[in-house]
């Protein structure tokens, strides 16, 4: 092993040993990162002990998909997180009427402009911001909240009083310059 | 397409998708639909990479807070009540995993093989290398248990219709000796054969080579090599 490693290698390696079944490993993981990931559960879902309960089952989920952690593709922090955010996504999401389906082109069209290069292990901080700053703040502020908060589309649209196909219209063209601006 | 005023011209059937997805904003099912379409194209597999990299530039506004010091105790008892696994299942593990992880996962199997020591004996000639080329998506690790056998698991690749991966091993100048044809899809054990034994220690190269269905039919390698790797002392 590497003399010198770096705060995310030293994650990334405990999430390789926790798919090996290190039990040691997975207890220094839950130190480091749990308060960040406490965080994001209770952000999304506001609720102490619902975000309690939820940042155990976050955890259950780390140690049994650790294999899926792949190094080099998101930082260790990102996917953590990510399994932290989409677990308090599905629970809300998992609340929403099922009513809500919106039309979606399955279809989908070619992917534009290919995202490969940028996909690269590119989580520079200004790159987002300069690119949110180009969008109207509402916008800028309704991506963020959609990410952060995880608002819906109905809640987005109650929040910045707009019907709900205007918040969708929004949104996505919002998301279409968002990704032209972080590809140009 | 019910709204006219959503997903218009072409420009805006464009990608939305994907970055709703990933926002978390589609509803149950058609996150779950937009999900598996995901999950099977890799174009739109990197679309959501794409996004999940450049939205967690915002991570760092979820603020940390500490969890109270009970949840560690609940959590470990949901997640340690599973059984021991076994030397393979943790060998197995690796699979899919990529090549930035490769040197991990060889660490990882030489702790591993250090603990259950079938042989203690034969630990000082134990041996592990690890498979993968450029521009292939083809890693094995090979482990040598030091008494002649080579068990073999592959990490990636594809399954080849109509031809197969077949193992070679190199040994200083000689030329690739054939270990036989190995599945990518299942773990494989080879006994060396005495003419690869003869050369075989620390250094002796292994390599994969992509052949006709059942191995190459001339005796040496026919393909392109898609993965190498070096045997060395765990």
């Amino acid at each position: 092993m590497a003399t010198t490693t770096t705060p995310a290698q030293e994650v990334a390696d405990l999430i390789a040993r926790c798919a090996l079944r290190d039990r040691a490993a997975f207890k220094s993981l839950y130190e480091r990162t749990s308060a960040k990931l406490f965080g994001v559960t209770l952000r999304i879902l506001k609720d102490r002990s619902e975000a309690e309960e939820a940042v155990q089952e976050v955890y259950v989920k780390i140690w049994q998909r650790a294999d899926r952690y792949v190094a080099g593709n998101t930082s260790p922090i990102s996917w953590l997180v990510a399994v932290a955010r989409n677990h308090s996504l599905d629970i809300l999401r998992a609340r929403r009427p099922a009513s809500d389906d919106i039309d979606v082109a399955l279809e989908i069209p070619d992917a534009g402009p290919s995202p490969e290069r940028a996909a690269q292990n590119n989580e520079e901080k200004g790159q987002i911001e300069k690119c949110l700053g180009t969008l109207e703040p509402d916008r800028a502020d309704a991506v963020r909240g959609a990410y952060l908060d995880g608002y819906s589309y109905e809640e987005l649209a109650s929040r910045y009083a707009v019907p709900l196909n205007t918040m969708r219209t929004w949104l996505r063209r919002s998301l279409i310059k968002l990704k032209e601006c972080l590809t140009a | 397409m019910s709204t006219s005023d959503d997903i218009g011209g072409e420009f805006e059937g464009r990608n939305a998708l994907v970055a709703e997805y990933v926002l978390g904003l589609l509803s149950s099912s058609e996150h779950a639909r937009v999900g598996s379409l995901i999950d099977n194209d890799q174009g739109l597999r990197a679309e959501r990479d794409f996004w999940l990299s450049r939205f967690s530039s915002l991570n760092d506004e979820f603020v940390e807070t500490p969890v109270p010091g009970h949840i560690y105790s609940a959590i470990a008892k949901r997640v340690f009540g599973e059984q021991r696994t076994s030397f393979w299942e943790n060998l197995m593990v690796w699979r899919g995993i990529a090549a930035g992880a490769l040197a991990v996962a060889v660490a990882a199997v030489g702790f591993n093989l250090a603990q259950p020591a079938p042989d203690s004996g034969a630990l000082a000639t134990q041996l592990v290398a690890a498979l993968e080329g450029e521009g292939s998506n083809v890693k094995f690790v090979a482990l040598y248990d030091g008494t002649g056998n080579v068990r073999l698991t592959a990490l990636s690749g594809d399954d080849l219709p109509g031809q197969d991966y077949e193992l070679w091993a190199i040994q200083g100048d000689n030329a690739p000796v054939s270990m036989g044809v190995i599945p990518v899809s299942e773990r494989s054990a080879i006994t060396l054969s005495p003419e690869v034994m003869q050369g075989w220690g620390e250094g002796s190269v292994l390599a994969i080579s992509i052949e006709p269905d059942g191995g190459s039919p001339t005796g040496a390698p026919t393909g392109p090599v898609v993965a190498t790797g070096v045997a060395t002392p765990i």
